[in-house]
């Protein structure tokens, strides 16, 4: 529900309660003022009436309305009481009783004593209350009516500097960081809000920034350490009287410093991509690349018996960083060459702006959508670092290509669409 | 022949003085940038290797410097950061050659041999190791005045094995070098043996020394006695 919305009901709730109360208040309050009101005519045809015995020669009734029902009468034995009444009247007319203020007095004049009745109608209760729910009946009705205009009217005018934040916020993605500003706007709430974000969204951007930097910079710390090992393993090689097992152990400390610098050597490039750093795009021939770098590694087609079946016939150019696309078209083909069977067979296909790669291999033994996670790897493939695929997938995802993969006929299938 | 060795790191720069020293180098070495910029501005050197990251100072600006002054000096980079700015902007200035680290001992002196080499600074254009003869302008082959026909890689290799000729190399450092940064992705230990195997074979038939000692675990030493 919008909080517009909740505030209207917010304010009915607490707006109607108010109003009948106030209803009626006023309701006792016109009733008690026109009882006075009555009161005091009814006082005033008394003086009259008083006048009137006064210029009375001999004492008479005096009948002042036509129903007889207001009168002067001489009495004797005055036993009913005096003062004001409620009571009834009927009204030949309308044919039902309505209510009435009767006031009844003794006046004595000249050793006679009158009894002055006099009865003026007042308006029903009824009739009062209904009038009063009517009017505030229609006060709830322009006051519901008047929310709803005042509010969409808010909506349109005091809010939109909330709606233009929301969507701005909804856009935002932290690799275009400097394309999101939260505007400065008149509103005090509104505009402490977007500082609050803009101070927000700055800080968590220099996080990212220090996070990213951070692992560059450690694997690039780590670059030196590993030439001091590999230097001094080098010239520990070189030692005459070495033996077989010595050898051995060198071998395995080589190996062992030759993947951890593949390691590191990865994920500098996996954070140099995702930092995009390589920013010079060419046009680039994907049918050329894939030639030049299938030939490269005929050597190792032949020495794996792995039939390659290359129908480059529709080229696709394609605008990115040439290291980027040689990395790209290398990773997946290496990726099939590793990841094959013995005598197995690599199919590349290029057409429609797809460039597919497929090659026999047994099914993977992780999910799928692990696929393309860091350190995540088939464990058949002991020697594999586990980024191939991430590096893979970070040069797809820096230029808006999509990379898909599935299994079937016993061929695993790479397609990188590069639309 | 006279190398100028840039490099902060003392252990690194330990290692690399006395490989190239026992190559029959002259090293010198500096360890920040100000005395770097003092030696390369005193004294010449064929070849000068210089770090890109050092305490006052940046590598690329000595790089500058050598070629402001019109130094005929080698210049190589040697940097922990493999990245192609450095490389293009290295290049740019006038360094000849980039190697990142870690880089190979064996890698770096077969760079060395092959920039001074370019540069002719021997007077003399090819190489002879006894009865092969290696002309590198014309990537050719002779042993025995006898030309031997022989792949890309194997003659990268022969050419590998010479400028390292009587050190152990390993099969790593090996595969490194012919195949660069795809070596470790593949398994390329088979690979040498292939090529090696097909390279002796060539050489022998034409009447050349088997120089190529394997060494049991580790990889090989092309031993030329004397």
């Amino acid at each position: 529900m919008k909080l517009i919305s909740k505030t209207l009901i917010y304010y009915l709730l607490v707006s109607l309660p108010l109003l009948i109360i106030a209803g009626l208040l006023s309701y006792f309050l016109i009733n008690s003022e026109l009882k006075d009101g009555t009161d005091e005519t009814l006082m005033n045809e008394k003086v009259n009436a008083e006048r009137l015995i006064q210029s009375l020669k001999e004492p008479k009734s005096i009948y002042l309305s036509s129903d007889s029902l207001e009168n002067i009468i001489p009495c004797t034995d005055c036993k009913l009481k005096s003062g004001f009444i409620d009571t009834s009247i009927y009204n030949s007319v309308e044919k039902e009783n309505v209510g009435a203020r009767m006031l009844r007095s003794y006046y004595t004049f000249e050793q006679n004593t009158y009894q002055i009745t006099l009865i003026k109608t007042t308006m029903e209760e009824e009739e009062l209350l209904e009038g009063i729910l009517a009017t505030f009946a229609l006060i709830v009705g322009f006051l519901i009516m008047s929310f709803v205009i005042v509010n969409w009217l808010l909506s349109k005018t005091l809010w939109k500097p909330f709606y233009s934040t929301l969507s701005e916020l909804n856009k935002y993605e932290i690799q275009n960081h400097e394309q999101h500003h939260f505007n400065e706007v008149n509103t005090l709430e509104f505009n402490q809000l977007n500082v609050a974000l803009n101070k927000m969204m700055d800080k968590i951007y220099s996080d990212y920034q220090e996070q990213k930097e951070f692992t560059e910079n450690a694997s690039h710390e780590m670059q030196t350490p590993l030439a001091i090992i590999k230097a001094n393993l080098s010239l520990l090689m070189q030692s005459d009287n070495l033996k077989e097992d010595e050898m051995n152990r060198l071998q395995i400390i080589e190996n062992t410093i030759k993947k951890l610098a593949s390691l590191n050597k990865a994920l500098i490039l996996l954070s140099k991509i995702e930092n995009n750093q390589f920013k010079e795009n060419e046009s680039i021939s994907i049918k050329q690349f894939t030639s030049k770098i299938t030939d490269n590694y005929i050597d190792l087609f032949q020495s794996k018996d792995i039939t390659l079946e290359l129908n480059l016939s529709e080229d696709v150019i394609v605008k990115m960083n040439p290291t980027l696309a040689e990395i790209l078209l290398t990773n997946l083909i290496q990726n099939a060459i590793r990841h094959n069977n013995e005598k197995g067979k690599i199919i590349i296909e290029l057409k429609q702006n797809q460039f597919t790669i497929s090659n026999s291999g047994e099914p993977l033994t992780i999910p799928q959508e692990h696929l393309f996670i860091r350190f995540k790897k088939n464990d058949a493939s002991k020697d594999s670092l586990g980024l191939g695929l991430s590096i893979i997938k970070g040069i797809v995802k820096t230029y808006g290509f999509r990379i898909n993969y599935d299994y079937s006929s016993s061929l695993h299938h790479f397609q990188v669409n590069f639309n | 022949m006279k190398i100028l060795l840039i490099e902060d790191e003392p252990e690194l720069r330990k290692s690399i003085k006395l490989y190239l020293h026992q190559e029959g180098y002259v090293v010198e070495s500096a360890s920040d940038f100000v005395k770097a910029s003092e030696k390369a501005g005193v004294y010449d050197y064929d070849c000068i290797l210089v770090d890109i990251t050092l305490p006052k100072g940046s590598g690329l600006d000595i790089v500058k410097q050598l070629k402001e002054s019109g130094s005929k000096a080698g210049i190589i980079i040697i940097s922990a950061k493999n990245s192609s700015g450095d490389k293009i902007k290295g290049l740019d200035l006038g360094a000849d050659d980039y190697l990142a680290k870690p880089f190979d001992l064996a890698e770096l002196n077969s760079r060395i041999k092959a920039l001074i080499r370019r540069r002719n600074f021997d007077g003399n254009k090819s190489i002879v190791v006894n009865e092969i003869t290696i002309l590198p302008e014309q990537r050719q082959v002779n042993v025995n005045n006898e030309p031997v026909a022989l792949t890309a890689k194997e003659y990268d290799l022969l050419l590998f094995f010479i400028s390292n000729k009587n050190r152990v190399v390993s099969k790593n450092t090996i595969a490194e070098h012919l195949w660069g940064d795809d070596s470790d992705q593949m398994d390329s230990h088979d690979f040498i043996y292939v090529h090696l195997r097909n390279l002796r074979k060539k050489l022998i038939d034409k009447g050349c020394t088997d120089y190529v000692q394997t060494i049991y675990g580790i990889g090989y030493n092309f031993k030329v006695s004397g």
